[in-house]
């Protein structure tokens, strides 16, 4: 009898390592370990055996079985993991084929650049306001040392809607109406619309867009300008740019300054962009003028102030080196999505 | 500014390369906006001599010329010249050569015969007679003087100079002449400044025998001189004085004419010479115009004049349209004989108006305009005279009449170093500030730590501390301001509330597919026309630029549809098939017309979309989410813009509030902007939406209990909203409801003609306890009766 177990065990063993698929071994299950099994008629035949041999062939006949149970189980397990191999074998994709698309829209450039320059000067504790883009003459001109025969007129051509009433040409004005509504310390940035009458081509618009920044305190000098324009342009153009004082004329400053930075297209070796020179006009930009102050109720002798207007337009087309500003209100889809 | 390096040299010593120069004058405030070397265009053209001239075998006027050019040898060119010959000394263009004029010569054949350059022209050259002899003649250019061969011509035409045009700013009008910008140059250098002194013999006589001036306007001429100069002898000006003229862009006419030019070049004060005989009366009156009165000035044209134009008159009428143009009438012509000369300062809002008005603006009233000195008025007349009589242009009369109502004291300021230099945060040397401000010529003593500065009139731009710091500084250089960091009380900036909800929509946008746009702030006067508005619609109440620069361009907006749809336009016209877009902007809403204040400035957003999966519901969608995000529980109402589809759009409430109307574009309004397909659009009023207040979140426990599950199905009337058959299911489940969806709507078979079917979802949930059977049913009842209350026919 232990010769047959052996036997039906080698067998068995033989078939398990055979079998393919599922179907296959459970038929051999049924055939060795089920109620009609093989090994389970041995069983069956314990009753012809002495008394004395029974638990041992007893045993033998368990061993087997469950021997032959944990090989049914391993190779169940076998091929239940070829199978998933082959199903996942023939679910592979093309993983280039293109994506369900996100349609996801963006800002305008020109408002991506300004958040930007909002953040760093917000960072250095400049609260944004803004003003109204129909001004008087008043704010526009009067309040800025511009009074009404005064040639600097000339360098603005301006929109007028009435006598008195304008489209501002800078964002200078709002300056004044700061100054009127709070006291010092004022530290503000006035983001806006700006409108000059300069027929449209490639490098100007009758309508563009300014930074004006103004700080006045106690003991400001023209040290702290630069100072806040030397962090700004570290900002937006690398840690390593500098800035350069130049001196120039607007008749709300005084002394009134270009800025410029080291052309960040070469470092400041001389390049097309720059023109050879290694620096680019950025803004422009000087201590608030006396009357300015004056005409606002704040004391030039006790108060001084700086200011610097950025053209945000000029700063974007840099940035994206767009070389046509009239893209900027075309607003092609194509070209939104660039930047 | 355009100054010419030589002539600057006879006011002020230059040690220093011209490049130097200019990016010195740039750190001194002096922008340069050219640096034109003279001969720069003109390459590669020697003095030749002519060593033998052959007749061409094939032409019956080209000529085969042997040209000594010096340590090359000889060279053959070939010329259609005739009035050469052997011995001549003539300018050659070489092979690879340019002109002026932008040709660039090379080696060729000439009807078979090799000619290895030009002979050239004086024309060929740009060269005209105050250039050089004979440089207008019919021909070659025959070279006077025994130059050696092989010269560079530039050297013989003495073609070195550098014309440097210099941006004056304008608060410096004093720098719109040598003297200025020379003067600038000498404290910019450390070299020195020289100011020709006028000296000049006179004849005798009296002016006052001659002419009478009176000045009825003295506040429009603060400041009138006249003299006379008889026997003048009238004939072309010298070279140096011609070429000075040219380099700052005016034409030489005459000795008289150009002394007056050159001395407003000079001094920067404009002058004007009348012909004596000329003048009525013998009388020169400086008044304002008369109401009909009319002058014809040089040029030739007249112009009609009104009583707020001033101008030069003598006994009779006007003769010249004070500091703009002279009349045709008292020209300096070839036979004038004797000469009135006029030196004066204007009023220069005057200039300008007058100016403006008659369309003309002159070298003269250019700077009148800008300024001029009044003190500098007679500096000017008499340099005028002394080269009159150092020319020998005329006869002096002795006297002057300087007619003025007083001239202004020096301006005094006293300040001390320190405020000055406090605006500044830098350390410069008291001696050094004292040093800089007396070289400009602002009179500078010092005692102790005051300053007293005597401003002169012509730099009326210094006025007080902050200007005496520009001075100092921009001589001893910005270079040595040290950035420092921001200082004071460590704040974050703040943003305006609506800066940052608008920021909070536009994200939104962005990330719902939506890019932004910017247009201008103006439209053309016809566009609000495309909306078919209603003639009393307030959007038609729009606000005119007065001086647009075109109609396009010429009134501000009221809605930013129009813009939209141009966008949107755009877009579709370049093949590009789907797009969102949105613009936030302001609508400008005049309180009355005409304008008499300044108007409403409303904060508004347009919303554009179009392609093949967008419709009035994704619209529907983006309004929803925007308006959700602000705090803000939505409603819709038929709303009947003219610009829209009658039969699809809507009127947006925002929390009861009415915030706009989107809505498919009407075809014929979209044909108009070439738009041949559906559209849609969006216009709210940002200025209400922001203006809802959004109430906090606070958390509310999630559900606990299960929901339940109900549909409904049923027929309805067309025309009925499924908005009244969802309040209706809302109201029936009452407390019980916790979301309502509609998913199916359908006419067409088996539905009965005028009918629909629609078909709902309604989840119903209790917070506290898992509802019964009997909740339910009544709650099921309830909608039914609610539904059926409305005209629905639930089918079963």
């Amino acid at each position: 009898m232990k010769e047959q177990i052996s036997a039906i065990l080698l067998e068995a063993k033989e078939q398990v390592a055979d079998s393919q698929n599922e179907g296959e071994i459970e038929a051999i299950r049924v055939k060795y370990l089920g109620k009609k099994g093989e090994l389970t008629a041995i069983l069956k035949q314990m009753g012809s055996l002495a008394p004395d041999e029974r638990p041992k062939m007893g045993a033998l006949v368990n061993e087997a079985k469950s021997e032959l149970e944990c090989l049914i189980a391993d190779k169940k397990t076998e091929l239940k993991s070829a199978e998933q191999l082959k199903k996942l074998a023939e679910e592979t994709i093309d993983i280039t084929m293109p994506a369900k698309e996100l349609k996801v829209g963006k800002l305008h450039p020109l408002n991506t650049v300004l958040d930007d320059m909002i953040d760093i000067f917000q960072s250095m504790g400049f609260d944004v306001v803004d003003g109204p883009e129909v001004e008087t003459d008043h704010y526009n001109f009067e309040c800025l040392n511009v009074p009404a025969d005064h040639p600097a007129r000339d360098m603005q051509d301006t929109f007028y809607l009435a006598d008195n009433l304008l489209l501002r040409t800078q964002t200078s004005a709002a300056q004044i109406r700061t100054m009127e509504t709070r006291k010092p310390p004022i530290r503000v940035i006035c983001p806006g619309r700006v409108f000059r009458a300069d027929e449209v081509d490639a490098t100007h618009s009758p309508v563009f867009h300014q930074i004006e920044g103004l700080v006045v305190d106690k003991g400001i000098t023209m040290c702290d300008l630069k100072g806040v324009l030397e962090q700004f342009a570290h900002e937006i153009y690398g840690s390593d740019t500098k800035v350069k004082f130049r001196p120039s004329f607007f008749p709300f400053t005084e002394p009134s300054v270009e800025v410029d930075v080291t052309c960040s297209e070469c470092g400041g070796k001389g390049c097309r962009v720059c023109k050879g020179s290694g620096w680019i006009e950025i803004l422009g930009a000087g201590m608030v003028h006396p009357n300015v102050l004056r005409s606002c109720g704040i004391d030039p002798e006790e108060y001084s102030g700086f200011a610097f207007g950025i053209g945000l337009d000029r700063l974007t087309t840099t940035r994206y080196k767009i070389s046509d500003i009239r893209l900027l209100f075309e607003n092609d889809k194509r070209f939104l999505d660039q930047f | 500014m355009k100054i010419s390096l030589k002539t600057l040299k006879y006011y002020v010593d230059i040690n220093v390369p011209v490049e130097e120069l200019c990016d010195k004058m740039v750190m001194a405030g002096f922008e340069v906006e050219s640096i034109e070397k003279e001969g720069e265009n003109l390459i590669n053209v020697v003095v030749a001599k002519i060593v033998d001239i052959k007749p061409h075998e094939d032409s019956d006027h080209l000529q085969i010329c042997q040209m000594d050019i010096g340590k090359n040898g000889l060279v053959q060119i070939v010329t259609g010249a005739q009035n050469i010959k052997v011995g001549d000394l003539v300018p050659a263009a070489l092979n690879d050569s340019y002109l002026p004029n932008g040709m660039h010569i090379v080696s060729g054949k000439l009807r078979g015969v090799p000619s290895n350059g030009m002979l050239c022209s004086g024309e060929e050259l740009c060269l005209t007679e105050a250039d050089y002899d004979g440089a207008s003649v019919n021909g070659i250019l025959i070279l006077k003087d025994t130059h050696p061969v092989g010269t560079d011509i530039r050297e013989v035409l003495g073609l070195d100079d550098y014309i440097i045009d210099f941006k004056i700013t304008a608060n410096r009008p004093d720098c719109n002449c040598y003297l200025g910008v020379a003067k600038e140059i000498g404290v910019v250098l450390g070299t020195e400044f020289k100011a020709p002194v006028p000296t000049y013999k006179t004849v005798g006589g009296d002016i006052n025998d001659y002419i009478s001036i009176d000045i009825k306007n003295y506040d429009l001429c603060p400041r009138y001189i006249g003299r006379i100069v008889k026997n003048l002898r009238i004939k072309e000006s010298p070279e140096w004085m011609q070429k000075s003229l040219i380099a700052s862009g005016m034409r030489p006419i005459n000795n008289i004419v150009d002394i007056t030019n050159f001395v407003m070049l000079e001094t920067g004060q404009p002058l004007h010479a009348f012909n004596y005989n000329d003048l009525n009366g013998k009388q020169i009156i400086v008044r304002n115009a008369n109401e009909g009165e009319k002058i014809t000035t040089l040029d030739g044209k007249e112009y009609d004049l009104t009583p707020d134009m001033l101008v030069i008159a003598d006994g009779e009428k006007p003769s010249c349209l004070a500091g703009i143009m002279g009349g045709k009438e008292s020209e300096i012509e070839n036979d004038t004989k004797d000469l009135f000369l006029e030196s004066a300062k204007f009023r220069r809002d005057n200039v300008r108006h007058t100016g403006r008005a008659l369309g003309i603006r002159t070298e003269a009233s250019g700077r009148f305009e800008k300024g001029t000195d009044i003190k500098n008025a007679e500096y000017a007349s008499e340099r005028a005279l002394q080269l009159i009589s150092g020319l020998d242009a005329g006869d002096i009369i002795d006297g002057v009449i300087d007619c003025n109502k007083g001239l202004p004291e020096d301006r005094i300021i006293t300040v001390t170093t320190d405020k000055i230099m406090e605006l500044i945060g830098v350390d410069v040397p008291d001696d050094k500030i004292v040093e800089i401000l007396n070289r400009l010529g602002l009179n500078t003593t010092i005692n102790g730590k005051e300053i007293t500065c005597r401003v002169p009139s012509i730099r009326d731009d210094i006025e007080g501390r902050a200007d005496l710091a520009e001075e100092v500084m921009r001589i001893y250089g910005y270079d040595h301001i040290i950035g420092t960091p921001m200082r004071g009380t460590v704040v974050r900036g703040k943003l305006l509330p609506e800066r940052i909800k608008t920021n909070k929509i536009k994200k939104l946008l962005n990330a719902s597919g939506a890019f932004e746009i910017a247009t201008y702030s103006f439209i053309g006067s016809k566009a609000i026309d495309t909306l078919k508005l209603t003639e009393d619609d307030a959007r038609r109440k729009q606000i005119k630029i007065i001086n647009p620069l075109g109609d396009e361009y010429s009134t501000l907006r009221t809605q930013l549809t129009t813009s939209m749809l141009t966008v949107l336009a755009t877009n579709i016209n370049k093949k590009i098939k789907n797009g969102r877009f949105f613009e936030i902007s302001k609508r400008f809403v005049p309180k009355a017309l005409p304008l008499t204040e300044q108007p409403d400035e409303l904060p508004t957003m347009s919303i554009g979309i179009y392609g093949e999966s967008e419709d009035f519901f994704t619209l529907k969608g983006i309004i929803e989410a925007v308006c959700k995000l602000m705090g803000a529980h939505t409603q819709y109402e038929k709303s009947d813009e003219p610009y829209l589809h009658p039969g699809r759009q809507a009127l947006i409430k925002a929390n009861n509030k009415n915030i706009g109307v989107f809505g498919e574009v009407h075809p014929t309004v979209a044909s108009q902007y070439g738009i041949e397909q559906r559209v849609y659009v969006a216009e709210i009023k940002l200025d209400v939406l922001l203006g809802i207040e959004k109430r906090k979140s606070t958390y509310k426990p999630l559900p606990k209990f299960p929901a339940v599950e109900r549909d409904f199905a049923m027929l309805v009337d067309k025309e009925i909203p499924v908005g009244n058959l969802e309040r209706a299911i809302s109201s029936g489940a009452s407390r019980l409801c916790e979301k309502i969806e509609l998913f199916d709507v359908y006419e067409g078979a088996q539905i009965p003609e005028g009918k629909k079917s629609v078909a709902y979802s309604v989840w119903l949930r209790s917070a506290n306890h898992t509802l019964t059977d009997k909740e339910i049913d009544e709650a099921n009842t309830k909608i039914i009766k609610k539904l059926e209350s409305v005209g629905a026919e639930l089918r079963k």
